[in-house]
């Protein structure tokens, strides 16, 4: 079972490579493009050797070859923006404010989901069930990046307790001091709390119809039979099984928090992957654009083959199919 | 019995006429089970007056122009204002102008023809392919299913919004409605068709399919009569659910620059991108922010509400709770 789960991601992983290739090189336009900076000003024999150094002039079997290994080794070129600099090692240095933001923000988004989540199938059809739902869903349905916009509104601009911008003060970088740490925090609050609360939705949804479901089990009513407290009964009984289903969304909502940074990150200037991104669409810098893909592709496939692995310790009954 | 003698005289035939009949019992008892539905109800109510308001955007205004007495009725592109800063609202210009000198109020009304059109489009595009995948290696399994499993797994894995931000940025030709409705529908597809790979392996195994085929029945006959009607509810209520990602999705490709032209299509979402170029906090224009992103949110909500009460009446199992 876990054989077929390592072969299955590496199937995903090749696929990645062939996408990649299809949407880099096969794409209507001039793949040179790619590779090469439009800027006039550079000598055309450095656009040779780079023409060279990717394999363009070679036939289309060769060229997906070269491309594979470039792959492999990270090898997508150099940044347009900054000549010298290889685009996997911005995209790379840049990787670790993305996984602080995504990382803090997915560890809120679970916790006070599931809680959420347990609390209305417990009070199901209370107050505060049909409260969480609505307030919860109001925010799912709404944009990202226009919540994060809204926040800077509110706390940047008008009431300036926090800044609007960046992932530390201007000027400065992570050291391991007291003051840094504070500074981190401070610029992480907002970008956190619209990717938190813009997505608690779909943890508290699935915890709650998964506890629902989990409660009409014959194991409960023994557990009840038994005299169990009902407190007793939730806790020992019901939330252990009924968090199985979590597990497995959190493997899924990873493609969805990735897209929730995207988000953030653009509003708020924090220099994650996402923010890279986008500014490369906008300044047509392929090779950084392609490097956060394939990286991003690469490190989700690695992420769910983790949460697979996990789903299949916590219940048995999946490696037996 | 005065319906039957008016059908009579349409010349439908009996058997068409049965059929219509057991048509009409059977989605007028979907329609009861739906309307005891509050938040069902409340989504429908609000995606109609959405859809009113997209398809006399032009009478809307114009009854406004009367109301408010206008000299001329605004249109989304009339130039009324000076280009290059939003002004504040005014007699006239109840929401204010943005920077390209047009009115928000007729920008906004008109501005839902194209969230709502990209909606539908985008979702019958990832309707169609998730469909067609999910019948095929449903019906065939074998290394065929294998085959295409694979590649739905691929586009599961890889974030949408990272993959559409891609495909937008390298497809050639400028930006465009089509442009972004190819790219919502072409990436939004893999969990339609893993729902509906599920469904058809389900049905297909069930006795009265075998019953049919030993009875001689052909692949296309039991699709059609058998698959696809156990199918069909389920992706309904789905696709009212990608209806609302590709609002979404829609938006936030205009914020970014990647959707249709400014100057030449009006949505929700280059309204906001104006709004954040215009610096609509800095110079207190909060309605043009707020108005946009705050319809968005609704739409969206509409859709979703909408969904989840499908859910609930096609899945039996959810309805006993």
């Amino acid at each position: 079972m876990i054989i077929r789960k390592v072969l299955y991601s590496l199937i995903t992983f090749a696929l990645v490579i062939v996408i990649n290739f299809v949407l880099f090189r096969l794409m209507p336009g001039n793949p040179v493009n790619m590779v090469v900076p439009s800027d006039p000003r550079i000598p055309s024999e450095y656009k040779e050797h780079l023409v060279e150094e990717f394999g363009l002039n070679d036939p289309m079997w060769l060229q997906f070859l070269i491309y594979v290994k470039s792959m492999l080794f990270l090898q997508f070129g150099d940044s347009f923006s900054d000549p010298g600099t290889p685009a996997a090692d911005i995209v790379l240095s840049n990787l670790k404010w993305s996984l602080i933001l995504a990382g803090s923000s997915s560890v809120l988004m679970i916790v006070i989901g599931t809680t959420i989540g347990i609390v209305s199938a417990w009070k199901r059809g209370s107050l505060f069930d049909s409260g969480s739902l609505a307030f919860t869903l109001f925010f799912y349905a709404m944009p990202t990046f226009w919540f994060s916009m809204m926040l800077i509104a509110v706390f940047a601009t008008d009431l300036r307790w926090f800044p609007d911008s960046g992932a530390l003060e201007f000027g400065t970088s992570l050291e391991w001091t007291w003051a840094s740490f504070v500074d981190l925090i401070r610029h992480l609050i907002l970008p956190v709390a619209s990717l938190t609360i813009g997505t608690i939705a779909a943890f508290a949804l699935i915890m709650r119809s998964s506890l629902i479901d989990v409660m009409t089990e014959d194991y409960i009513t023994t557990a009840r039979a038994k005299g169990l407290r009902e407190r007793d009964v939730l806790r020992y009984h019901a939330v252990p099984n009924a968090m199985l289903p979590m597990v497995a969304l959190v493997a899924l909502t990873i493609a969805f928090v990735v897209g929730g940074v995207f988000q953030t990150e653009i509003v708020f200037s924090y220099p994650g992957v996402g923010y890279l991104t986008i500014k490369a669409t906008w300044e047509l810098n392929y090779p950084i654009l392609q490097a956060a893909f394939y990286l991003i592709a690469v490190m989700v496939i690695i992420a769910n083959f983790i949460a697979d692995l996990v789903l299949m310790m916590l219940d048995p009954r999946i490696s037996m199919e | 019995m005065r319906i039957t003698s008016d059908r009579r005289k349409l010349g439908l035939s009996e058997p068409t006429l049965e059929k219509l009949k057991l048509l009409k019992k059977k989605s007028s008892a979907t329609w009861k089970i739906y309307r005891s539905n509050r938040m069902g109800m409340i989504g429908l109510v609000m995606l109609l007056a959405f859809v009113f308001m997209s398809v006399f955007a032009g009478q809307i205004i114009w009854v406004l122009a009367h109301v408010a007495g206008w000299p001329s009725a605004y249109g989304p592109f009339d130039e009324i204002a000076p280009v290059g800063g939003g002004l504040p609202p005014t007699e006239d210009h109840w929401l204010g102008t943005d920077i390209r000198g047009n009115d928000i109020l007729a920008r906004t009304i008109y501005g839902s023809r194209v969230s709502l059109l990209v909606g539908f489009v985008a979702t019958v595009v990832s309707m169609g392919v998730g469909c067609a995948v999910g019948l095929f290696s449903g019906f065939w399994g074998g290394w065929r299913d294998e085959a295409l499993m694979r590649i739905t797994d691929v586009f599961l894995v890889i974030p949408w919004l990272c993959l559409m931000i891609v495909l937008a940025t390298l497809m050639p030709g400028g930006p465009s409605v089509m442009k972004v409705v190819f790219v919502i529908g072409i990436t939004g597809w893999s969990w339609t068709a893993r729902m509906v790979r599920a469904q058809v392996i389900s049905t297909k195994n069930r006795t009265f399919v075998e019953r049919a085929r030993a009875s001689g029945a052909g692949d296309y006959y039991i699709v059609k009569k058998h698959i696809f009607p156990n199918v069909f509810p389920l992706v309904f209520a789905n696709g009212i659910l990608t209806v609302a990602m590709s609002i979404l999705s829609e938006s936030y490709l205009s914020f970014i620059g990647l959707g249709p032209d400014p100057t030449k299509i009006v949505t929700w979402g280059n309204m906001l991108e104006d709004a954040m170029t215009g610096h609509a906090f800095i110079n207190g224009l909060y309605l043009w922010f707020l108005i946009p992103g705050l319809l968005i949110v609704f739409i969206v909500l509409a859709f979703t509400m909408i969904g989840y009460a499908l859910d609930d009446i096609f899945n039996p199992k959810l309805r006993k709770r």
